[in-house]
């Protein structure tokens, strides 16, 4: 049996011997306890508090409600339970209502993550399973001799050729302007260059729309559209969207967090504006 | 190890609630326990709840009053820069979930894109069957691509470039890179790129060296 890491072998109970094992043991583990103790209060309401001392002698602590309330119960400076004023259990129900929602959004992301986790090792498979493929290029580039590097970056730069054809082939077709930004992350609005007052929320509508993902040689600034182009301007961003509370070059930005955000359907809306 | 994935929300059910809370609780005090021999360190712990008379206390009372002294000894800054709640606790887990999983999207798009760019340069798909909304992220792993042969051809380049070949030999692959087909011109050069290879490998000397030994 291939032992993969030492979560499936048994371990002494005594301090352990090597300093930066010791580090990153603590590290996680103390990760560990406190999502234990976060869920031990989601689940069954109980109340809680966890301090830990790190090697380095600095404290991380977990409470719920929150640390300094359970302590002074402990020490009996407040005695239990003052559950009399009506004000407290409103909010408390409140803070229960952005907990349970936070857990939601939690279990969301991290639903998410599995998926795009899975999504890897499926493709680094396959990858590995395509290995036999007689084509050469396919290898890493470091096995690579003079000619085949040189023979290959031809073959590239053809075929970069032919998507950027394919690509403005597209742009023209679909008539819209782009944008042109940095790194494949970047997702850009198609804005209507039309002008007219319906692209006013077209702006904002379209910002969700595509998440188009466009290549230029200009991997380092995105380049922000220049307020004489907008048909609008500054001012016209800002009363179409007051919550995001942003200058335009975040605007841009934030376009690509809110679209990214938006790609999930079930995603609540409110949401956006803090985790994003 | 297949489980019900436990729902995180308030349990409904009273018996159920509190047979979790029993077991839970002895869960925590054990990785408590843990923590505090595997790392020795100071660790206290106070579980309370509807359930227990008596708040449970870990390690002991006198132990967690130890603990306390030594928070309250810190300056305030370095006692609450790590303290969390339930709020926070949950909004940091979340943003740090989330962090991860977008560099790991961002690396998926990235393999996707190699792939699809494996099967045009072998013939298996052409560029115009590239998803639109793809031939930017495809564009941009040629760009790598690129940039990352550009600059073993200047390492080679600056090493003598017949030693260096010697070692990277091609098992006679008679394969040549075929290029996408765009016209005329480019089948020329299509042309042009097999005459090429066709001739350095009647001169080259061909080491018998496997593709794969390749990889170091």
């Amino acid at each position: 049996m291939v032992i993969k890491n030492k979560g499936r072998q048994k371990i002494e109970m005594v301090k352990m011997k090597n300093e930066n094992n010791l580090q990153v043991t603590f590290s996680k583990r103390r990760s560990g306890l406190f999502k234990k103790a976060s869920e031990l209060c989601t689940l069954c309401g109980a109340e809680i508090v966890v301090i830990v001392f790190s090697p380095g002698r600095k404290v991380f602590s977990f409470g719920h409600p929150n640390v300094d309330v359970v302590i002074d119960r402990f020490l009996k400076i407040n005695p239990h339970h003052p559950h009399q004023n009506n004000n407290l259990q409103l909010n408390e129900a409140c803070l229960n209502a952005v907990v349970q929602d936070l857990n939601n959004h939690l279990t969301q992301v991290t639903e998410q993550l599995e998926e795009e986790k899975k999504r890897n090792e499926d493709l680094k498979q396959k990858r590995k399973d395509d290995k036999k493929s007689e084509n050469w290029w396919e290898d890493p580039i470091e096995g690579f001799n003079l000619r085949q590097l040189t023979e290959f970056k031809c073959g590239l730069e053809n075929f970069k050729k032919t998507v950027t054809t394919e690509a403005s082939k597209y742009l023209q077709a679909t008539g819209h302007n782009f944008y042109f930004g940095s790194s494949s992350n970047a997702t850009f609005g198609i804005f209507d260059n039309d002008g007219n007052t319906n692209s006013e929320s077209d702006l904002f509508n379209h910002r969700r729309l595509v998440d188009m993902n466009t290549f230029s040689g200009n991997h380092q600034n995105m380049i922000i559209p220049h307020p004489s182009t907008t048909p609008y301007g500054n001012n016209v961003i800002e009363r179409f969207a007051p919550e995001h509370n942003q200058n335009q070059s975040q605007y841009c930005f934030k376009q690509e967090r809110a679209s990214e955000c938006d790609r999930q359907p079930d995603h609540p809306p409110h949401y956006r504006h803090e985790y994003c | 190890m297949t489980r019900q994935k436990v729902k995180m929300a308030f349990i409904e059910n009273e018996s159920s609630r509190k047979a979790t809370y029993k077991k839970r609780k002895r869960g925590i005090l054990k990785k408590a326990n843990e923590l505090a021999t595997l790392c020795g360190v100071p660790v206290g712990v106070i579980i309370d709840s509807p359930y227990d008379l008596t708040p449970e206390v870990w390690p002991s009372r006198e132990d967690m009053d130890n603990v306390l002294s030594q928070l309250q000894r810190l300056p305030v800054m370095d006692r609450t820069k790590k303290m969390l709640n339930q709020e926070s606790y949950l909004k940091q887990s979340i943003s740090k979930a989330s962090e991860t999983c977008k560099k790991l999207t961002k690396e998926n798009k990235e393999l996707e894109m190699k792939e699809v760019m494996f099967d045009c340069l072998s013939g298996k798909t052409s560029p115009s069957r590239i998803e639109k909304n793809d031939l930017g992220g495809c564009g941009n792993v040629i760009e790598q691509y690129l940039r990352n042969l550009n600059r073993r051809i200047e390492i080679l380049s600056k090493n003598d470039g017949a030693s260096s070949s010697s070692v990277h030999v091609v098992a006679s692959t008679s394969v040549a890179m075929p290029i996408v087909e765009l016209g005329s011109s480019s089948t020329a050069f299509c042309d042009m790129i097999r005459q090429q290879q066709i001739q350095s490998n009647m001169n080259q000397n061909v080491g018998g060296l496997d593709l794969n030994q390749q990889q170091w």
